[in-house]
């Protein structure tokens, strides 16, 4: 393939710095991106020259995600087999980074949502700062948190995961740290000279790497408002078995002591696709016990099934709504959560009924290091 | 000349040796051993190691999924990081009192998630097995969670629901579902254990209080290992003789509050620690004397039998044998659990065992090479393996019982209570078995305590003699199918139920001359297992007639001189059992892959029960040269099942943080910077 502009790469020695491209979309995945950013991990992996990777995104965005957009255009006009093709790339993109042999250092300056903290969060280490803003909004755009969520998410503190992945809720920098989404936070005037140790630093050798990020480290304080402080009656209510009883654990919550943050949480439940929250549980309970690799097929799995559109159409009704006619309104079907059965969900866990497709072949590992072993 | 050669010979062999010194200093130079994952190493699954999950684990599995996940999540449950992954266990280190209060405080979390809600009021076939999957799941935790569990919802709640009425229900369910009253049950005495109907303990009636009065009349009859009675308990089940009117009518179920809500012992109740155990440290099982303790005539548990105000006692049932019967046959759920939960501890040593092996080395064939797998070794093989085949057979028959059980009926009970005590037996020893084989072959590794598979033996010992020894119920069921084969020659009818109805029919021919591909058949496999039980059965109908022609008139004493043959009919009757229900399970599915599989280890589980059960030989099911050539197929099978070994143990369902970090980056988890 062509080498692209909307991923570009500074070489210093040994030393790659990957940046995301493409600011107005504030660095949405492209399907052109997600294929060159395949195409040169598999390529750094292989080469002795390159012993670094760092990530980051060009403009106030690191990267608001997958451009899904695109993808629904491109289902609209045919085939949702191209979509098939975008998410496949990517999920093998992220197992790629979350078994990768050589340290990944994302610098997460602005927006990291969806597609791009699957570009991120599996990697080594991951650099939160002053204006980073995290969330996986998928629940509101009739999708499901995906490209290995359902790991990293189901392995932060308690239920959190469950909430974040629910709800949408955006973190702060301070927070991604506190729940570990982050593994450092370096201020934003610090992080352009983090960059330079990094490169001027030339090496691979993550217990190095992992002391200079911290020279450059600060501890952030949890707003007084942070979510985190919430996280007693997150675990109370994100725990339960099932969406209605995470609701009505909530509701129970609000009788007792109503303020901004319950009511808040409660309503995006119930703006988000009753589908999406029904898989996206499932999804995230499964995931706690599985290896990354078998998140991602699971995921692969499931994304295939929203995109097919058999069971339910509320992706395609989300991105209308959110993105393109941008009404904010978008009507959901099945329109409540008791409407959507337990046999509609397991459709989206099972291989597809389609005799050309097939399940998510990730690339063959090996000589993995211990940290990229332990997420197998 | 000839000397010359020789001392040449004798030179050159010592340059040639020292040079091969040399070489060994390349050993040296070799680089460490890396962990590498079996994942990446071994054969991508041949079977969808998911659908053999669900098989296994049952309808339940997403609902302990659920539970797994939930105590993954807190951090009661002590997760540690080992090798970049996330254990949990409990820690063994703390001292008993600790390791109690944490087993209760455990149960309040799971409480305080909901776990509990609804529990008496689901109902139908589907509540009890929800019932069983929430018992079963917390026990893959801690045998001790398990437990502490169970007597609270099983016995005591059990007890409270099959032997109480409306009126208990009404009083006892919700306060016991919300731990507001924290039940345990006091049957076993310290002179009466398996022979409940001997127990010690007396109840009379006062009709001038309408009370009865509980008495522990000598140290024999003082309660003992009452779960829950050392530390929390505040109520308990009592069994006791009733006496009414200087009549003893037999054993009863009362029930008493033996603590207040501020966990001080009532009056008129002593209660004492049993102290530290083996294992199970987490129960705190204690003793309890009653001292003319007196407690409503409400609190008789009167499903079968009650007492009227003014004293007298009343029942449908005349026969106390009959009555005995009934009052516990509803508290075989107990036996149903202990035959699951030792199947998932068994889980646990043999995903910890086999991906150890998969993973670690030992001794090269050739210097200089690589050491050489484990699991490569046919030795190491046909420790494990054989297991692993037997366990995926008996975690049939576990499920098999299961669904016996929640779909019993009055006409099921007898085949329930035989199923079950057979099961039980064969489950837990197999259980005990297994994890000493996994222990030993971790080496060193498999005693640390953090490894769980030497550990779980002392935790899960107890197995072997509570709710029925099993030599004892080994003994009763050979009674049983002694029962049916009589009474159905008295009848003259042909013999049903059990799975007996085999014997009706001309018995098996046995090939003289076995090969490889006949011990692989179905109708094989059958024959010999049906020819030992019918055969045995026979042998035992005969011996006890010739005891009964000699003049024994004690059916007892007969029993008890018969053990030999009892045992192995018992035995007989389990492994033809689980055959039985591995086919039936077999038939389900589809011809593929999964299906070769299962055929394949069922070959090797009836390959190894004629190896190993000398009954085959000793009654000559099998001559000389069969069982020789059912010794020469055991090394066949296992280097067949040998590729299949780590996709099986995935299929387990057991999930990574719930084993070991042996069967994982062991490499990683001891490296001095993880210290």
């Amino acid at each position: 393939m062509a080498p692209t502009n909307q991923v570009l790469v500074n070489e210093s020695s040994n030393v790659r710095t990957i940046v995301l491209n493409r600011p107005k979309q504030l660095n949405a995945l492209s399907h052109e991106m997600v294929s060159r950013l395949l195409e040169l991990f598999l390529a750094y992996e292989e080469d002795p020259n390159v012993k670094l990777i760092i990530m980051k995104g060009e403009g106030r965005a690191f990267c608001a995600g997958g451009d899904v957009a695109a993808v629904v255009n491109d289902i609209k006009n045919g085939n949702w087999k191209l979509g098939a093709d975008f998410f496949s790339k990517e999920f093998r993109l992220n197992y790629l980074m979350a078994t990768y042999t050589k340290p990944q250092v994302s610098l997460l300056r602005g927006i990291v949502m969806g597609g791009g903290a699957g570009a991120s969060i599996h990697g080594r280490f991951r650099v939160a700062t002053d204006n980073s803003v995290f969330a996986m909004p998928e629940t509101a755009l009739g999708l499901f948190p995906d490209v290995g969520a359902s790991y990293y998410l189901s392995r932060t503190p308690g239920f959190f995961g469950e909430y974040v992945g629910l709800t949408g809720a955006r973190l702060d920098g301070a927070e991604m740290l506190a729940c570990g989404l982050a593994t450092h936070f370096v201020p934003l005037e610090k992080l352009s000279l983090l960059e330079d140790a990094l490169c001027k630093a030339n090496t691979g050798d993550p217990n190095i790497i992992n002391n200079i990020i911290n020279e450059y480290s600060s501890t952030p304080k949890l707003k007084e408002t942070s979510q985190y402080f919430r996280l007693k009656t997150i675990e109370r209510c994100f725990s339960r078995r099932t969406v209605e009883e995470i609701i009505s654990a909530l509701e129970k919550e609000a009788d007792k002591n109503m303020d901004d943050w319950i009511a808040w949480t409660i309503e995006s439940l119930k703006k988000a696709s009753p589908t999406s929250l029904k898989i996206s549980l499932r999804s995230f309970r499964e995931g706690r016990l599985q290896g990354v690799g078998q998140c991602l097929i699971r995921e692969y799995r499931m994304v295939c099934t929203v995109m097919q559109g058999k069971f339910s159409r509320d992706f395609f009704e989300g991105c209308r709504a959110l993105l393109l006619d941008k009404d904010k309104n978008p009507k959901w079907e099945p329109s409540k959560l008791e409407f959507v059965s337990d046999y509609m969900v397991d459709r989206y866990f099972t291989a597809l009924d389609d005799n050309d497709w097939e399940d998510l072949k990730l690339p063959a590992r090996s000589n993995l290091p211990s940290y990229a072993i332990s997420k197998l | 000349m000839d000397r010359v050669n020789f001392r040449t010979q004798i030179i050159s062999n010592h340059l040639t040796t020292t040079q091969n010194n040399n070489n060994n200093h390349n050993l040296t130079t070799l680089p460490c051993i890396n962990y590498q994952p079996p994942e990446l190493t071994e054969p991508r699954p041949y079977f969808d190691t998911l659908l053999l999950r669900e098989i296994i684990d049952g309808p339940m599995f997403k609902n302990n999924d659920y539970l797994f996940s939930l105590m993954k999540q807190s951090t009661l449950f002590c997760p540690r990081n080992r090798g970049g992954k996330v254990f949990i266990g409990p820690d063994f280190n703390k001292s008993m009192e600790e390791q109690r209060e944490m087993t209760m405080k455990r149960i309040e979390y799971l409480r305080d998630q909901g776990v509990f809600d609804g529990w008496f009021e689901k109902e139908g076939y589907e509540g009890d097995l929800w019932r069983f999957s929430v018992a079963e799941s917390v026990s893959v935790f801690d045998h001790s969670l398990g437990i502490k569990l169970g007597v609270h919802f099983f016995l005591w709640g059990g007890a409270i629901r099959f032997m109480g009425t409306k009126r208990h229900h009404d009083k006892w369910y919700k306060p016991t579902e919300t731990y507001e009253v924290k039940g345990c049950f006091a049957m076993t005495e310290l002179g009466h254990g398996s022979n409940v109907r001997g127990i010690e303990t007396i109840t009379r009636y006062d009709a001038s209080t309408q009370e009865f009065v509980i008495l522990t009349p000598c140290e024999s009859a003082q309660k003992y290992w009452i779960g829950g009675a050392a530390n929390h308990a505040t109520h308990t089940i009592v069994f006791s003789q009733l006496e009414i009117n200087g009549v003893n009518q037999g054993v009863h179920a009362f029930v008493a509050q033996i603590r207040d809500e501020n966990g001080n012992i009532c009056p008129n109740v002593r209660i004492a620690d049993c102290g530290h155990k083996i294992g199970l440290n987490g129960v705190d099982n204690g003793r309890i004397w009653f001292d003319n303790l007196r407690i409503p005539r409400e609190n008789l548990l009167n499903s079968v039998a009650d007492v009227s105000p003014d004293g007298q006692y009343l029942t449908a049932i005349k026969d106390p044998d009959q009555r005995f019967a009934a009052f516990l046959a509803p508290l075989t759920s107990g036996r149903v659990t202990i035959a699951a939960s030792a199947m998932n501890t068994t889980k646990i040593g043999l995903a910890t065992a086999i991906r150890y092996s998969l993973s670690r080395r030992a001794f090269s064939m050739v210097p200089n090479e690589p050491e050489v797998l484990l699991l490569d070794y046919p030795s190491h093989q046909r420790r494990l393996l054989p297991l692993l085949a037997k366990t995926y057979a008996l975690c049939f028959a576990s499920n098999h019982l299961k669904m016996i059980y929640v779909k019993r009926t009055p006409e099921s009970t007898k085949t329930v209570h035989v199923v079950s005590s057979a099961l039980k037996a064969v489950l837990t020893w197999h259980c005990m078995r297994t994890l000493q084989e996994c222990r030993e072959a971790c080496g060193g590794q498999g005693i640390k305590t953090e490894n769980h598979v030497g550990h779980l033996k002392s935790e899960y010992d107890v197995q072997l003699t509570f709710e029925g020894d099993n030599n004892v119920l080994m003994q009763q069921i050979s009674k049983a199918l002694l029962a049916e084969f009589l009474a159905a020659k008295k009848r003259n009818k042909p013999i049903k139920g059990l799975g007996l109805e085999h014997l009706n029919k001309p018995a098996p021919i046995i090939p003289s001359q076995l090969t490889s591909s006949t011990l692989r058949t179905t109708q094989f496999q059958t024959d010999i297992f049906c020819l030992r039980e019918r055969d045995l059965l026979h042998r035992f109908v005969t011996e006890v007639s010739q005891y009964q022609a000699q003049g024994e008139k004690s059916k007892e004493h007969i029993f008890s001189v018969t053990y030999q043959i009892a045992e192995d009919l018992g035995r007989a009757f389990s492994d033809r059992l689980i055959l039985q229900t591995y086919l039936d399970v077999e038939a389900t599915v589809p011809a593929g892959p999964l299906k070769d599989i299962l055929g394949l280890m069922r070959a090797m589980y009836t390959t190894i029960v004629m190896e190993e059960d000398a009954s085959f030989l000793r009654y000559g099911y099998l001559s000389t040269d069969n069982a020789a050539v059912v010794r020469k197929e055991v090394p066949k099978l296992c280097s067949e099942l040998r590729p299949h070994a780590l996709a099986l143990v995935s299929s387990l369902g057991i999930p990574d943080a719930f084993l070991a970090p042996i069967a994982f980056n062991w490499v990683e988890a001891n490296a001095y910077s993880s210290i």
